[in-house]
């Protein structure tokens, strides 16, 4: 039943999001990329996929340059996406930009209280994350006007609401600013997909508590992994672990009390998935390389490897499902990681360290 | 006197014998001196150009791994961070000492660089994700700093040292001579001036004795003798040319 009535509204960007899917690069567009010998090459391989975008890059481009247009391809018809959407499909895919928005207004917050010229930080903004009210910030000369007037107005407003005051703003590490904005953000993501009528007991509602599920655990266990050897405290730590998930309460308890790589790894232990990636790079036997890319046994594969592998196999089911929004967060992940791939591809091709070229996540 | 080619000018008396072997001694001496600064100078010299070659080949690996370990960090973060760490970056953690050290009383100045532990501004950084990833990353760019600095210190010893060696190689030694060479000059000069004073005086009281002998000579009605050998023996040290000699 529930798809019944779907296509009413959300059809059309389904349809083409199946679409964008398909100009997805494969298994065969990547092995070519990997025989590239210079960027140029690189983009001619790109051209069925990226052609219009590429064209106005010049000879022998920076990685970063190519990456750039790439990432404007994505923004431009995730802009047609949300152009094209109504209802709750539209308020869907503005979740998917709150993300950004919280990168963004973190840069902002950084400028602000450096007393930076807030203009040229604008540049600097991810496209996805622009709001209407995101130049406004820049009026902002200090930290409490800021706060008063002008975050209260964006979208990100309830995220700052009972968790952060402006003092916080002044005080705290930028970074733990931004992890308490995502927790909360991640928190009501998950809420409106379980909650909202046109979602609930909907396959958005199946994929899309998984997929949130495993971004709330992976934070957990990256925040964890990342404040050891920090002045971030324990109870400081707890406060930016997302409060659902798999991990949740126990291993979130878990986490919170541990104090190394093994401490992490017993706590991660109750779930499945998570023991094995563990198991792979050696971390539960006490490996002292920390998820090292270079140094780790497991072919070289790091926990982040893993977990961006599992989040694109997660993504990749999505396109199994239908009547449901949830592809275009798939399409968004997949695309994200295959602009990481080609920006990857292109260093090891610009500094020459070929041997390290297939380390990268093809899904198709 | 620089009137002969590569030979000094001496008056051949005793005296200035002496003189000349001590100052001989004082240049031998001087020169092996020089010779041996200038030898342990260019020991120097040489093992900083090997350790320069070494350091450089170095910097170009460090470099290399520094600029692939960001490329893993922009690869885990998904972004650009070089904002937000120039943002939060606000004391030094990597900081450089200089050093004086003496090779043969030349100060090559020496960098240490040492790192400052308590220092941790961008520690939180990629808190969420890649926050390994760019703690590798720094610790990569810290070594890589550590060479360039090792780099600079040989090269700022390398650029004085060339300098030292050459002044102590060529223009020390020969300013010296050119020295010595103006002093002699102006000395015999002197000495000579003198002389051809003392000469004059000499010749006009020969004149006068030999006027008087002429007299007497003709009084007594006898040939002068040796009339030719009496201004030989007064002039032999004088600049004039001498005569021959005729027996």
């Amino acid at each position: 039943m529930e798809g019944l009535f779907f296509n009413v509204n959300g059809g059309y960007v389904e349809g083409i999001v199946r679409g964008y899917r398909n100009s997805l690069l494969t298994g065969q567009n990547y092995s070519n990329l990997t025989q590239c010998e210079s960027i140029d090459d690189v983009k001619l391989q790109l051209g069925p996929s990226y052609g219009d975008f590429l064209a106005t890059l010049p000879p022998n481009p920076s990685t970063s340059a190519l990456a750039g247009k790439m990432t404007d391809k994505l923004v431009s018809e995730f802009r047609y996406l949300i152009a094209q959407s109504t209802g709750s499909t539209a308020k869907f895919l503005e979740y998917l930009t709150y993300g950004y928005m919280i990168d963004n207004i973190a840069l902002l917050i950084t400028g602000t209280l450096h007393e930076r010229d807030t203009r040229e930080l604008l540049e600097r903004c991810h496209p996805l994350g622009w709001f209407e009210t995101l130049p406004v910030l820049c009026v902002a000369t200090n930290i409490e006007e800021l706060y008063n007037s002008v975050l209260i107005e964006t979208p990100l407003a309830p995220y700052f609401k009972g968790s952060l005051s402006h003092q916080d703003l002044d005080e705290l590490n930028i970074e733990i600013v931004r992890n308490t904005l995502y927790k909360n953000y991640l928190e009501d993501f998950f809420n409106f997909v379980n909650t909202h009528p046109d979602f609930a007991g909907s396959p958005t509602q199946d994929v899309m508590s998984e997929i949130l599920q495993f971004e709330a655990d992976r934070r957990s266990i990256n925040i964890t992994l990342n404040s050891f050897g920090t002045e971030l405290s324990k109870q400081e730590r707890r406060k930016l672990y997302p409060e659902f998930g798999k991990l949740y309460p126990e291993g979130s308890l878990m986490l919170s009390r541990a104090e190394d790589v093994e401490g992490v790894a017993l706590a991660v232990s109750a779930v499945a998935d998570y023991k094995a990636f563990f198991d792979a790079v050696g971390l539960s036997q006490g490996g002292s390389g920390m998820g090292g890319m270079g140094g780790g046994p497991a072919d070289g594969k790091s926990l982040e490897d893993l977990f961006y592998q599992k989040e694109m196999d997660m993504s990749k089911l999505v396109f199994t499902r239908q009547f449901t929004p949830a592809v275009v967060y798939g399409w968004m992940k997949l695309k994200e990681q295959e602009i990481r791939n080609v920006t990857w591809i292109s260093e090891c091709i610009a500094q020459n360290q070929k041997e390290r070229i297939g380390n990268f996540i093809s899904v198709f | 006197m620089s009137g002969a080619v590569g030979r000094e000018p001496v008056f051949p008396t005793r005296q200035s014998l002496g003189l000349m072997k001590a100052k001989l001694k004082g240049a031998e001496v001087g020169h092996s001196l020089l010779k041996r600064k200038s030898e342990a100078l260019t020991k120097r010299f040489r093992e900083i150009t090997r350790r320069i070659d070494e350091a450089k080949q170095k910097m170009g690996r460090v470099m290399q791994i520094a600029a692939f370990s960001l490329a893993e960090v922009s690869y885990a973060v998904g972004g650009d961070i070089g904002y937000q760490i120039q943002e939060s970056a606000k004391q030094a953690r990597f900081r450089v000492r200089a050093k004086n050290e003496n090779v043969s009383g030349v100060y090559l100045p020496q960098f240490e660089s040492y790192t400052e532990e308590g220092v941790n501004d961008f520690g939180l950084t990629g808190l969420g994700k890649g926050g390994q990833q760019i703690q590798r990353c720094r610790e990569t760019y810290a070594r890589a700093v550590e060479t360039l600095v090792e780099l600079a210190s040989l090269q700022t010893a390398f650029l004085i040292l060339d300098e030292v060696i050459k002044v102590v190689n060529r223009r020390d030694i020969n300013s010296e001579l050119d020295e010595l060479d103006r002093e002699e000059f102006y000395r015999l000069k002197k000495v000579s001036n003198k002389k051809q004073r003392d000469n004059a005086a000499a010749d006009a009281e020969i004149l006068a004795a030999r006027e008087r002998a002429a007299e007497k000579a003709a009084q007594n009605g006898t040939p002068p003798v040796a009339e030719a050998e009496e201004p030989e023996t007064t002039d032999v040290l004088g600049e004039q040319e001498d005569n021959d000699v005729i027996f």
